[in-house]
Order: structure tokens, then C-alpha cells, then sequence
């Protein structure tokens, strides 16, 4: 389970995330939804080890991120592209990375299959396409076969049949108990894998819950969305 | 007319490069560290009767001493003009490159080339421009009466202006050849190395005298008297002429090739 | 923890041999030591090798160690790296770990093409070129003198600028000052070179000259090393 409670960043006088806190349970997924610059990446970044909190905590089964023992096994992530130099081949970034995380060897062809990019194993990363990139951050995040997922934007550039094939990943990896929290800005493809929502505007939450909760009195999820940020920045704006 | 606009519009971009403010300072602020140090050590050599511990005596030389820091900013300029067209922004993937940009917004390749050769040539130029004179003058403050023999300002004049064109034909000679390049740290060692006393020319001219006629060489005595680290250097004028076909060369071979190669 | 340190050093290993640009830096300055050596003894000087070609052959090393860093932070593959490997002090060994080892069979095999080359090259129109050689002197500084610009480029966290600055400081700054003011025995190229010129300074001696280098590496370390493990990523 991930669970957030009462983050706070501040990049020096600006307030970055005011007090978040919510919950990805484990079996379901969580959407994570917000305008950009509502401090969805931050949160996961903080999440992730990546950026340090200026108050409260974000824990992964209980433990910081920094804290824990075995991270690609625990949970996968993808943030905005494969964060992978240009000049390596994609084989060789799967292979570092299984490396640095005592993974053997055969879960690098195995992700690079299970993601469609067997064939393109040799090719330097600078070459790829954004679709491709995003496939190769997908194969990264799958690598330690983790019980969490942590995707930003994950159907970002993947064409028609990129975006079936997560949309089942996902639904399949929540239904084996796994925990899966996404953030997207694609309205129509969260409502048809989410089981939980979090919305967040100006660094607050807006509203967070089960999907037919936070919808309720809305007729569609967009509706929810945009009547619930746009009330986040009028409190943002007083 | 399309130049012009050309011009207008590469010039803030390069000025307002994060490296173009460090090439900027290295020649500025660098030479007069170095001209300061120098210049200090000048005077204590010979307040003290020492002068066997320096090199030279002149405040002049001890602002000239400094010449090689602006070589490396000219080196930094024209290299990083072009090198950053070419890098992949954090967007990192679909070759997201600024020179797609630069050439659809001005698709007369030429003209792109010409633009950013007149730009580099104008800040290195104003740079010299404030750089010369103030080593000049710290260095003199510094030594003061304390130098044995007054320095003959025609002369002091003819170098101050050749260092200028010196630094000016190397920013030309960068910006051509990481044209060819299209990525900066190759051109950034071998010309930054080239502007030192450890520089590949000059070791060749150790092989062969025709060394000599290699273009940081051959302009060396623009602004440099001896002693020198080689023997025969050329004399300003056809120094000076030498380095001006190389840079006129260098950069007419890197406009072919920029105009023909896919972007 | 030693588990870890262990698998983040073979990681930071395979990272360095999947960069084009490390590996043609290392082989660049090995086939450089093997013509240096050649020109400095087919010159009509014949000087001793090791003063002439070191100051050519430490861009190797340094490009090395700065490579390894700052290649982190293209693409973003700094985030990969923290989200594989939490740890920063984990991360910071591992990567110095896998820089020593290339830059050691770099220093090492360059030196050794070096020799190879002068003992075939016919010399010049003067003596033949002494070796004066402390050939271990001469690896040690070409390791730890790279070494400095791979914990400048973690302050720096880019690719020219620490580049330039390592650069215009061991060829331009340093042989400039050195004429001029005896205090430039203390830059770090400097007092490194005693490493492989002994007797070349009146007050330095090899291995004052050495720990002086060494200062200036932990000083730039233990602050980078400080901003690293507070930086956001």
C-alpha cells in the first residue's frame, strides 16, 4: 500500500503541496488527476526518494522509499519519459539497471519482449521515438516484477494498440492484488480503469475516494474533474 | 533584409547562452586575474632586484601574458553557438534539437550560418574590446614607475588590436568546425588545448617546420613577442594572413556542408 | 548494504561501457599516449617523454570522470539511477569505483603504449630519449587528476562547464601562473606533477606534492558529496 500523509513541499517561498495526503490500496488503481502544475509530479517524485519532502511523509508498505531494501522489487515507476542517456542502447540501460538492483540477467529480454521492444534491444535510446521511450520506461518499471506500480502519464505518445495493451497490463496487475497508482491528463481512459480517485489542484487535494463517490452528481468524470480543480483554484487564487 | 532578421535574431540567442556568459567572463574576468597576478609579480621582481625570476619586466607583457584566457573564450563562444543547436533538449526524446526550429524559422541555411559567424564575431569583439584596455591599464597601475623601460604605445596599439583578431579568427575557426562536428567536446578540447602552451601545433612544429603555418600558430605573433617556444615563427602581416585563409577556408567548407546535410 | 555497494559498482561498470563516448576516451588516450610518445621522440629535441606527454594525455582521464557524471543528467538518467539505487553515498562510491577502474587500465595502458612507442620510434637528431620513468607516479596522477574533474562535475552536474574549467585550469591557468608567482605550486595540477617529475619544485617533494593534490580532491568531494545527498534530483 502507498500511503501519503500531509506532504508539504516548498520550493523556497512558493508552496509546492499543502498538506496532501491519500492512499493507493493494493488490488485497485488509483488515478491520480490534476492540470499541470498541480503538483502531481512532485508528489511522486517525493514519493520516489527523488525529491525531499519539507514536511510529512510519503510511505511504500510502511517504509520511506529511501529506506527500502530492495526498490525495482517493490515498485515499478515511470516518470516522464525512460530516463535513459541518449548514446546507450536500450539493452544496455535494462542491463545496468538489473544490475544495480541484483536482478538476473534474463528479466532484461523478458521486459524487452514483454513490452514490444524486442527487436529494437541494440538501438541507441537517442533514436527511439516517443512511443518507443515510453515503452522502454514501462520495461524499467516491470523489471523487478514489482508489487507496486507508479506510472506519470503512462499512455503518453504509446499509439492505439500501446494504449489497450497497459490499459489490460494495468487492470491484470491490480486484479493479481498488485497496487497501481497512475496519474493522466486522458479523462476517457482513466474512467475505464480506475477504481479510486485523487484529485489534486494547487497542491491541494480536491477530492479523493472511490470513483463513483468522487463523481457523484456529476455525469461525467471530466464534469467531476473540472468542477473540482476549478474549485481548488479559487481557494488557490484567495 | 532577411539577413538582417537573421542576425537580430541569433544575436540575443547566443548572448543570452548560460555559456556564452562564462566564455565571456573567462576573457574578462580571467585575464584580469592573470594580468593582476602577473602584474604584481612583475613588481615585486623588481622592487626586490629579482628580475631573473620573471620573464619580462613591461606591464605590457604581463597583460599580454593573459591573451590565451580570451583564446579560450573565443573557443567557447563559437563552439557553444553551434554545439547547442544540436543538443536534444530535457524532452530528451524525437530529436528534440533546437537547429529544427532555428532552420524552420529561417530556411535559408546561409543565412543561418552567416547570422551566427556575425554574432559570435560582435560579442567577441565588444569583449576584447573592454578586456585589452583594462588588462592594459591594471597592468600599468600595478607596475607603475616601477618599470625599467616605457613601452612603445604604437606597437602596444598593433598587438592589443591583433590579439582582438586573434581571438575573433579562433571563435570563426570553432564556430566552423563543430559545424562539421556537430558536437562540442571534441572542438572544445583540441582547440582549447591548441590555445595553450601545451598544444598539439606546437609539438608538431617539433616534427616538421611547416607546423608553423597551422592556424594557432601562424597567428601567434599578432600579438605575442618573443621569446617563442618555436623557431622562425611568421611575422604578424603574413601571420596574420595565413590564420585569415584558414578561418576563410574552415569556414567555407563548413557552409557547403551545412547547406547540403539534412538538418 | 555491501550487497548493494557491490551490485551499484557492477551497475556503474556496465553504465560506463554502454557510453560510446567513455569508451572512445579511454581508447583515444591510449592510441594518444602511443603517438605523443612517438612525435616527443622522432623531435628534433629528444626530451623526456613523461613531462611532454602527460600534460596531453591527463585531458583522458579527465574526460572520463567527467563523462561518468555528467552523463547522468541527460536524458534524466540521474532519476533511473536513484529510483534503482536510493542510497546517495551508495551511488557516489559505486560510480567513483567504476571511474577508478577505467581510468587505472586507461593511465596504464596509455603509459605503456607510450613506452612501447618510444623504444621503436628511431629517435631524433639528438640523444636518445632518457625514460626517466615513475611510471607509477605518472598513472597516480592521471587517475586522481581526473579524479578532481569527476567530483567537480558532480557539483556541476553538466558537461562543458566543468569540462572548460578543469581544462583552462591544467593548460592555461596553471603553466600561465607558474612563471610568475611561486604560490602556483599549490594548484593541483602542479602538485601533482611531482608524482612524475620528482625534483621538479624546490619546497614540494612526490609525496607532499601528491597529499596536496589529494587535498584538493577531498576538499571538492566532501562538498559534493554534501550537496548530493541534500539536492533534489
Amino acid at each position: 500500500m502507498l500511503r501519503i500523509e500531509g506532504l508539504t513541499k516548498r520550493h523556497g517561498s512558493r508552496l509546492v503541496l499543502s498538506d496532501v495526503s491519500f492512499r493507493a490500496q493494493p488490488g485497485r488503481v488509483t488515478a491520480f488527476l490534476g492540470p499541470n502544475g498541480a503538483g502531481k509530479s512532485s508528489t511522486l517524485r517525493i514519493l520516489l526518494g527523488l525529491d525531499h519532502p519539507s514536511g510529512g511523509h510519503a510511505l511504500i508498505d510502511g517504509q520511506p522509499y529511501r529506506r527500502l531494501r530492495e526498490p525495482l522489487r517493490t515498485i515499478g515507476s515511470l516518470l516522464d519519459g525512460p530516463g535513459a542517456h541518449r548514446s546507450r542502447t536500450a539493452r544496455n540501460h535494462l542491463t545496468w539497471l538489473a544490475r544495480a538492483s541484483g536482478l538476473p540477467k534474463r528479466r532484461v529480454d523478458e521486459v524487452l519482449e514483454r513490452v514490444g521492444l524486442a527487436d529494437a534491444g541494440r538501438t541507441r535510446v537517442g533514436r527511439f521515438s516517443l512511443g518507443m521511450g515510453q515503452r522502454l520506461g514501462l520495461a524499467a518499471a516491470l523489471l523487478g516484477e514489482p508489487s507496486a506500480l507508479v506510472l506519470d502519464e503512462p499512455v503518453n505518445g504509446l499509439d492505439p494498440g500501446g494504449i489497450r495493451w497497459i490499459r489490460a497490463l494495468l487492470r491484470e496487475h491490480a486484479g493479481a492484488g498488485g497496487t497501481v497508482l497512475l496519474s493522466s491528463h486522458l479523462m476517457s481512459e482513466v474512467a475505464e480503469i480506475a477504481d479510486d480517485l485523487v484529485i489534486i489542484a494547487g497542491g491541494r487535494i480536491a477530492s479523493a475516494g472511490r470513483f463513483d463517490k468522487v463523481t457523484a452528481g456529476y455525469a461525467t468524470l471530466e464534469d467531476a474533474f473540472f468542477a473540482l480543480t476549478a474549485a481548488g483554484r479559487a481557494e488557490e487564487a484567495r | 533584409m532577411t539577413l538582417l532578421r537573421a542576425v537580430a535574431a541569433e544575436l540575443p540567442k547566443t548572448a543570452s547562452l548560460p555559456a556564452s556568459l562564462v566564455a565571456v567572463a573567462i576573457t574578462a574576468i580571467g585575464s584580469l586575474g592573470i594580468t593582476l597576478l602577473n602584474a604584481f609579480s612583475v613588481r615585486n621582481a623588481i622592487q626586490s632586484g629579482r628580475t631573473d625570476l620573471v620573464g619580462y619586466t613591461s606591464p605590457v607583457e604581463a597583460a599580454f601574458s593573459a591573451a590565451p584566457l580570451g583564446t579560450v573564450g573565443a573557443v567557447i563562444l563559437g563552439v557553444v553557438v553551434i554545439s547547442s543547436e544540436y543538443t536534444a533538449n530535457s524532452s530528451e526524446l524525437g530529436g528534440g534539437r533546437q537547429i529544427t526550429t532555428t532552420l524552420t524559422a529561417t530556411p535559408r541555411r546561409l543565412h543561418v550560418l552567416i547570422a551566427k559567424a556575425v554574432s559570435v564575431v560582435l560579442l567577441t569583439a565588444v569583449t576584447a574590446a573592454v578586456t585589452m584596455p583594462a588588462c592594459l591599464t591594471v597592468a600599468h597601475l600595478v607596475v607603475g614607475g616601477a618599470a625599467a623601460a616605457s613601452d612603445d604605445l604604437t606597437d602596444t596599439i598593433a598587438r592589443s588590436v591583433g590579439a582582438a583578431l586573434y581571438w575573433l579568427l579562433t571563435a570563426l575557426i570553432a564556430v566552423s568546425v563543430t559545424v562539421l562536428t556537430r558536437s562540442g567536446v571534441i572542438p572544445l578540447i583540441f582547440l582549447i588545448v591548441n590555445s595553450s602552451l601545451v598544444s598539439f601545433s606546437l609539438l608538431l612544429t617539433k616534427l616538421t617546420p611547416l607546423a608553423r603555418y597551422l592556424p594557432d600558430l601562424a597567428g601567434l605573433t599578432l600579438f605575442a613577442r618573443g621569446p617563442f617556444a618555436m623557431d622562425h615563427p611568421l611575422g604578424p602581416l603574413p601571420g596574420g594572413l595565413v590564420m585569415t585563409a584558414w578561418a576563410v577556408g574552415l569556414l567555407t567548407v563548413s557552409a557547403l556542408v551545412f547547406v547540403r546535410r539534412d538538418a | 548494504m555491501t550487497r548493494s555497494l557491490g551490485d551499484a559498482i557492477a551497475a556503474e561498470i556496465v553504465k560506463l561501457r554502454g557510453l560510446p563516448a567513455a569508451v572512445a576516451t579511454m581508447l583515444g588516450t591510449v592510441a594518444a599516449g602511443g603517438v605523443l610518445a612517438a612525435v616527443v621522440t622522432a623531435s628534433t629535441e629528444g626530451a623526456d617523454i613523461l613531462p611532454v606527454t602527460i600534460p596531453f594525455l591527463q585531458i583522458g582521464p579527465i574526460l572520463l570522470g567527467v563523462l561518468a557524471v555528467s552523463t547522468e543528467y541527460t536524458g534524466h538518467q540521474i532519476r533511473t539511477t536513484l529510483i534503482a539505487t536510493p542510497n546517495r553515498l551508495v551511488v557516489l562510491a559505486a560510480k567513483s569505483v567504476a571511474y577508478l577502474a577505467a581510468s587505472m587500465i586507461t593511465s596504464v595502458a596509455a603509459l605503456g603504449a607510450a613506452l612501447a612507442s618510444a623504444r621503436v620510434t628511431p629517435a631524433g637528431h639528438h640523444p636518445p630519449t632518457r625514460i626517466g620513468w615513475p611510471p607509477a607516479g605518472a598513472t597516480a596522477y592521471l587517475v586522481l587528476i581526473g579524479f578532481l574533474g569527476f567530483a567537480v562535475t558532480v557539483l556541476a552536474r553538466s558537461l562543458v562547464p566543468p569540462l572548460v574549467a578543469m581544462l583552462t585550469l591544467v593548460l592555461i591557468a596553471s603553466p600561465l601562473l607558474a612563471g610568475f608567482t611561486e604560490h602556483s605550486r599549490w594548484l593541483p595540477d602542479r602538485a601533482g606533477r611531482l608524482l612524475y617529475q620528482p625534483g621538479a619544485d624546490a619546497v614540494l617533494a612526490p609525496g607532499t606534492g601528491a597529499l596536496t593534490l589529494l587535498a584538493w580532491i577531498t576538499a571538492v568531494a566532501v562538498l559534493a558529496i554534501a550537496t548530493f545527498r541534500t539536492r533534489d534530483a
